[in-house]
């Protein structure tokens, strides 16, 4: 159809463009034959001006001719009136026109001249019978004044006799002023020919090209090359005839029209050329002016085009626009509603499962509950009811959690909170929560820290830690039981000397993914299974989580799996490393500027090398236990420390521990780099200055492990488990506002065998904190929406009262807001740690424990 | 594209301004057929020779002069008019005869003078005293002394003619001939181009056989460190002209005697017309003529052979003969004023040189130097050494370029080279009164 439009357009065009070609052709032939006509017409009226023209002139002339002959006979009447003559002839002046006056008497030979000189009419021929007026008129000649000229004879009579003939000369040059000054601007050749001798006589004052000066006729011939014997033998024959002629010749390349003016008769002939440029100088105008008219015409024309051109163009460069346009706008609105459509089927999806996964844990609770309160007397069914009944009211708290999570992201409030933390601190905290996930499975759970430079970074540490919990807590899910799981750190090639480019590996050897599940893995509301015939619950929304946070700190992630054969996520994150760390310090305090590495592992050995030297610290590697002894044989006082990786092949790791032990003064720590599933570290331990290094490695941790070493805690912290005493006998000042939880709350702490006081609102707690005695509480649990006074306010309140513990006492947040941002905000208004509602007792039992255990140490 | 469009209107804008300029400028005036006085109606007349057309060829010689004519009349706001003659043969009237006739009878302002009608006309008090124009002091001394008449600078050449002999260096060659020093050298090359089937080896006119007389007889008297006391012995009547000129009217009496000269053609030849043809169609190998016939197209320009120009034979060498064409106003010129200023424009070294560098000749300014072209050379050699003498000398009472040449007539027409110096001796009787 569009080929058929486009084919419909050319075809127009075709006929569009033939119709103009059939115009312009039209006009143009009109034009054309119009222009000869004028041509033609004007070449006709600028001969017959031209003719005219020489027809002027000669009429001048001869009009001055009769004149002159008029004058002559005045001059003769007058002679023959004086009584002599020749006295009159002598007292003549001559004067421009008449050089000369003769007489000669009746029947003498001999006259005189007004020159005084004899006159005779020898030298002078009539023979050509020219008269003027009836008076002879002689051949012209070169007179005694070096100028052309003619005489005039006329008879002197009195009383009917003739008496004398009267002689007067002229010359040519009086023509001249009478003649024009220019003829044609100048660009016409004119002569005054004697037509007997054929000689020119005068040519006027700016009369033709003056370097042009011609003799006679035949030198006017050969000059203007008009040599065809035709023409001439034509001029001739009009000279003879004293006819006039005009003919066509080209004069020194220019064609011109060439004419012979025969004046008074034909004894004078006007000769000359003009070019007919010159004389058709009228007919080039109008032929220019039809030409200039048309070029205008054809040029109005071909603007008007144009601008039709481009209006028309840009008209549809204004269609294509708005069609284009148009059809993004249609395109986002159908993009909008297919994702709106996509949306609400997600949306729909996701509240089926989630009313479904909902609903499962709340009917068991509630289900549980019906149980409880039958078989309330029944001890062993009650536990395993609750059991059944915390496990699921702890999945539909993480269902809710991911929800507000999801919708914090996708709505841009999530904020980072950029803070120095160390990898060690987050390799341990995801390692203390994800190992004890996967040795409940049986599965193998390796931790590797490879080829980081820098072990002290800036980032989210919560955050980091959610993808990391996310993505471990998914592979313990997603991985059969016995199987393993791999936790790599990745130190990258770094693109700046100030980030540090660290890529996380998560590997499992699970259930692994379909291909077609991977397309949309990190989708909201999406997972593996269906969740209503899964076994796995969930709320899909952890990856989506994961891939948004790992965006929002500007880095990647992928992922590759295989069904039945695990999967691989890889996350690259970079973290700005901070500045001015006091690693180098602490080794010069400590006296450690080289150490020594040993290990089979030489990967692990060159990390470690790495990460001690960027701290500032020389380190040798050995490959094993022999190359170590053998290197501290030479100088064991080079080196202030050794560390060695328990799995040694060679000699066993306890006859290792001995002789390196041996070896090194004992003033220089030996270390032993060991998983958590070593054996036989106990032996090792037993010697002195001895200690034992988790893997991975990192420099704080060794730090700290030093530090413990001097301390000569090491062992006591090694060996000895602290006795967990529980939250007996504590007492807590806690503000909640809600009776329900703070009645959970009292009953929770007392079968803790704690004491807690509850205060209504904050402005409450604030109260009763300044009433108490000092050391009254040991910690305050405070909620953090409250009527009359929060919870914030409330924390700044008490760590503003003028009392000694006011800054101390330990102030625990309890809140239902559980996001980062608002452990951020508690953090900031004082509060010591955060915990989210609801309150679970194992870990308030572990803070409390904590922060009683730090405020009793310092 | 809207800027586009922008850009589109101006150019139309444009276009349409220049369309109806266009349009306007086709209804200018259309020219008339007679045309009135021009500029300021101011006129100055001059006439001078004219050669004989060739069709389709620019005389250049007179393009030069038009040059330094545009000049003056750019400068002054006048017209410059030409008038000319030319014999149409050698029964008519020649151009002196009619230089004369004009100037005495004042039919023009400025006339281009030959040397011995400048004597005769200065002589005669027609020509005006030109010393009083401002570029005089440009000029040689060669120059001054050439063209004063009792005490009057009456004629100023706007090129220092020197003559010599045109010769065909292939035909030289040919006959293994060297060109010739002395009469008798030049005498041996024409028996050598007779024997050798040139019937008439020296093409020759009636108007420049003298300075074949000239090279030979005042070699000595202006090469030989005396000229001033040698002329004024000749103008006491001292010493003989004619014992100077017998020696040269004898050589050519001797070249027409041996057929060398064509004399009875001579006599009635004009300049180049009869000798030039038969020379570029290399038949004649020897001609005489001026310094510019080697630049010009009308003359000997482009020959299709290798031209030298020599000096005249002499006991002294190669000759050459320096003449001086002058430009002489009429005491009783119409437009006096206006044709000293003209010819003050004319002689100005800006002209004079722009008239040099065209026709590549000797100027009368001592301050134009020109190259000269490669056939000029051996001429031009000579000519710088100071090794030259004058055609024409107003310091002598006997007119000699005018008269010589008339004499050498006589002697083409018959008479013997006794009556020729019969002839000079009148002259210089006549002179002495």
């Amino acid at each position: 159809m569009k080929k058929k439009w486009k084919t419909g357009r050319i075809d127009k065009g075709i006929s569009l463009l033939l119709s103009i070609i059939l115009v312009f052709s039209v006009l143009g032939a009109v034009v054309f034959s119009v222009s000869r006509k004028i041509t033609k017409e004007m070449s006709e009226s600028a001969v017959q001006n031209l003719s005219e023209s020489l027809d002027l002139i000669k009429g001048t002339l001869e009009a001055i001719l009769q004149k002159e002959a008029e004058f002559q006979l005045l001059i003769a009447r007058e002679i023959a009136a004086k009584e002599d003559p020749k006295e009159f002839i002598r007292s003549y002046n001559k004067n421009r026109t008449m050089v000369k006056l003769s007489l000669v008497m009746e029947g003498e030979t001999e006259g005189i001249s007004n020159t005084g000189d004899v006159f005779t009419e020898e030298g002078l021929d009539f023979s050509a019978g020219e008269t003027v007026d009836e008076l002879p008129i002689s051949k012209s000649y070169l007179n005694y004044m070096g100028t052309w000229a003619y005489t005039m004879k006329c008879p002197v009579e009195r009383d009917g006799q003739r008496i004398a003939w009267l002689y007067v000369e002229y010359i040519y040059d009086s023509f001249e002023k009478s003649l024009p000054v220019g003829f044609y601007n100048g660009r016409a050749m004119l002569y005054i020919m004697d037509a007997h001798s054929e000689r020119f006589v005068l040519k006027p004052k700016g009369a033709g090209e003056r370097d042009a000066g011609h003799l006679n006729l035949e030198d006017f011939y050969y000059a203007n090359k008009i040599m065809e014997e035709n023409i001439r033998a034509e001029v001739a024959e009009c000279v003879k005839n004293s006819q006039n002629i005009l003919f066509y010749h080209d004069i020194r390349s220019v064609n011109s029209l060439t004419y012979m003016w025969a004046v008074n008769g034909g004894s004078v002939y006007l000769v000359g050329y003009v070019p007919l440029e010159a004389i058709q100088q009228e007919s080039r105008t109008v032929n220019q002016n039809i030409f200039i008219v048309v070029v205008v015409m054809l040029g109005a024309f071909f603007l008007c085009c144009m601008l039709y051109f481009f209006r028309q163009k840009e008209q549809n460069r204004i269609r294509r626009e708005r069609e284009a346009e148009r059809e993004i706008h249609n395109r986002q609105l159908a993009e909008a509603l297919q994702a709106a459509q996509l949306a609400n089927s997600s949306k729909t999806m996701f509240l089926s499962n989630m009313s479904h996964d909902i609903r499962t844990p709340m009917n068991a609770v509630l289900g549980f509950t019906t149980l409880l309160a039958k078989d309330a007397e029944n001890p062993e069914k009650v536990r395993a009811y609750t059991k059944k009944i915390t496990a699921s009211g702890q999945h539909l708290l993480s269902l809710i959690n991911d929800i507000l999570d999801v919708s914090k992201i996708e709505s841009g409030k999530v904020v980072l909170s950029v803070e120095e933390f160390t990898l060690n601190d987050l390799v341990s905290s995801v390692d203390a929560i994800i190992r004890p996930m996967a040795q409940a499975k049986n599965q193998k759970f390796h931790v590797d820290v490879m080829g980081v430079h820098h072990e002290y970074l800036l980032g989210d540490e919560t955050r980091i830690n959610q993808i990391l919990i996310n993505l471990l807590s998914n592979a313990v899910k997603y991985t059969q039981e016995g199987g393993s799981i791999w936790f790599r750190i990745i130190g990258l090639k770094q693109r700046s000397s100030q980030y540090e480019h660290i890529r996380i590996e998560v590997e499992d050897n699970g259930y692994g993914m379909t291909p077609e599940y991977l397309e949309t893995i990190f989708d909201a509301f999406t997972r593996a299974e269906n969740s209503t015939t899964n076994k796995v619950q969930g709320t899909g929304l952890g990856m989506a989580i994961t891939k948004n946070i790992v965006e929002l700190m500007g880095g990647t992630i992928d992922v590759a799996s295989e069904i039945n054969k695990g999967s691989l996520f890889r996350v690259e994150l970079e973290f700005r490393i901070p500045e001015g760390r006091k690693a180098l310090e602490f080794w010069q305090k400590n006296g450690i500027s080289r150490i020594l590495i040993a290990g089979s592992d030489t990967a692990l050995c060159e990390n470690i090398r790495l990460m001690m030297e960027e701290s500032g610290v020389s380190a040798d590697t050995a490959a094993g236990a022999e190359e170590a002894l053998l290197r501290l044989k030479e100088s064991s006082e080079r080196y202030s420390l050794v560390l060695f990786d328990w799995n040694i092949p060679d000699i066993g790791a306890a006859e290792a521990a001995k002789r390196l032990r041996n070896a090194l003064p004992d003033t220089s720590p030996l270390l032993f780099l060991t998983a958590y599933d070593a054996d036989g570290m106990e032996e090792a331990l037993r010697f002195p200055n001895t200690g034992i290094l988790m893997k991975p490695f990192f420099v704080s941790v060794l730090q700290e492990k030093l530090l413990e070493m001097q301390d000569g805690q090491s062992k006591a912290r090694n060996t000895v488990i602290a006795e967990d005493k529980g939250l007996n006998g504590l007492r807590f000042l806690a503000a909640e506002d809600n009776e329900i939880n703070a009645e959970i709350l009292t009953e929770i702490l007392s079968l803790e065998g704690a004491y807690c006081e509850i205060a209504e609102n904050g402005q409450i707690a604030v109260e009763r904190f300044s009433q108490a005695a000092e050391g009254e509480f040991d910690a305050i649990l405070m909620d953090v929406q409250m009527p009359v006074m929060n919870g914030y306010e409330a924390t700044r309140a008490i760590r503003a009262l003028p009392r000694r513990d006011a800054a101390e006492i330990p102030i625990i947040a309890m809140t239902a807001n559980a996001f980062a941002e608002d452990e951020k905000e508690a953090l900031s208004a004082g509060m010591n740690v955060h915990l989210s509602k609801p309150i679970d007792v194992e870990l308030l039992k572990k803070v409390v424990k904590d922060i009683v255990q730090r405020r009793e140490s310092s | 594209m809207r800027k586009n469009l922008g850009c589109i209107k101006k150019l139309t804008a444009v276009c349409m301004a220049g369309m109806t300029v266009f349009a306007m400028a086709a209804c200018a005036k259309e020219p008339e057929v007679f045309t009135s006085e021009s500029d300021n109606g101011k006129i100055v007349n001059l006439f001078g020779p004219m050669e004989k057309s060739k069709p389709d060829k620019n005389n250049i010689a007179r393009n030069a002069f038009d040059m330094t004519i545009a000049i003056a009349e750019e400068q002054l706001g006048l017209r410059v008019e030409y008038r000319t003659y030319t014999a149409e043969n050698y029964k008519e009237k020649t151009y002196d005869d009619v230089t004369l006739d004009r100037a005495r009878n004042a039919l023009d302002d400025i006339y281009l003078l030959n040397p011995d009608t400048i004597q005769t006309l200065g002589s005669e008090g027609y020509l005006e005293d030109l010393s009083i124009l401002k570029n005089v002091e440009n000029l040689r001394d060669v120059v001054k002394v050439s063209n004063t008449v009792d005490g009057k600078l009456v004629a100023i050449p706007q090129e220092v003619v020197a003559y010599g002999l045109f010769i065909n260096e292939e035909l030289f060659e040919q006959y293994h001939l060297s060109p010739p020093e002395t009469p008798e050298e030049f005498l041996e090359c024409c028996r050598v181009f007779k024997e050798n089937g040139i019937e008439t080896p020296v093409g020759a006119n009636r108007w420049w056989l003298e300075n074949f007389v000239f090279a030979q007889v005042y070699a000595d008297l202006y090469n030989g460190g005396n000229t001033e006391a040698e002329i004024a012995a000749l103008n006491s009547g001292e010493k003989k002209y004619s014992d100077y000129m017998r020696s040269g009217f004898e050589f050519l009496q001797e070249l027409i005697d041996k057929g060398y000269i064509d004399a009875e053609k001579a006599s009635i030849s004009e300049a180049i017309e009869a000798e030039g043809p038969d020379f570029l169609a290399q038949k004649t190998p020897i001609v005489m003529a001026y310094w510019s016939a080697a630049n010009a197209e009308t003359a000997y320009g482009a020959p299709d052979f290798s031209m030298k120009v020599i000096g005249f034979p002499s006991t002294r060498g190669q000759m050459p003969v320096l003449s001086m064409s002058g430009y002489g106003l009429n005491a009783n010129a119409e437009h006096k004023q206006d044709a000293l200023e003209v010819l003050d424009i004319v002689l100005s070294n800006e002209a004079l040189e722009l008239y040099a560098q065209t026709n590549k000749v000797i100027s009368p300014s001592k301050n134009v130097e020109v190259e000269c072209t490669p056939a000029l050379q051996p001429l031009n050699d000579r000519i710088m050494e100071n090794v030259y003498v004058l055609g024409s000398n107003a310091g002598m009472k006997v007119e000699q370029w005018g008269n010589t040449c008339l004499i050498v007539r006589k002697l083409l027409n018959g008479a013997t080279v006794d009556e020729c110096m019969a002839e000079f001796d009148r002259l210089q009787e006549e002179s002495l009164k």
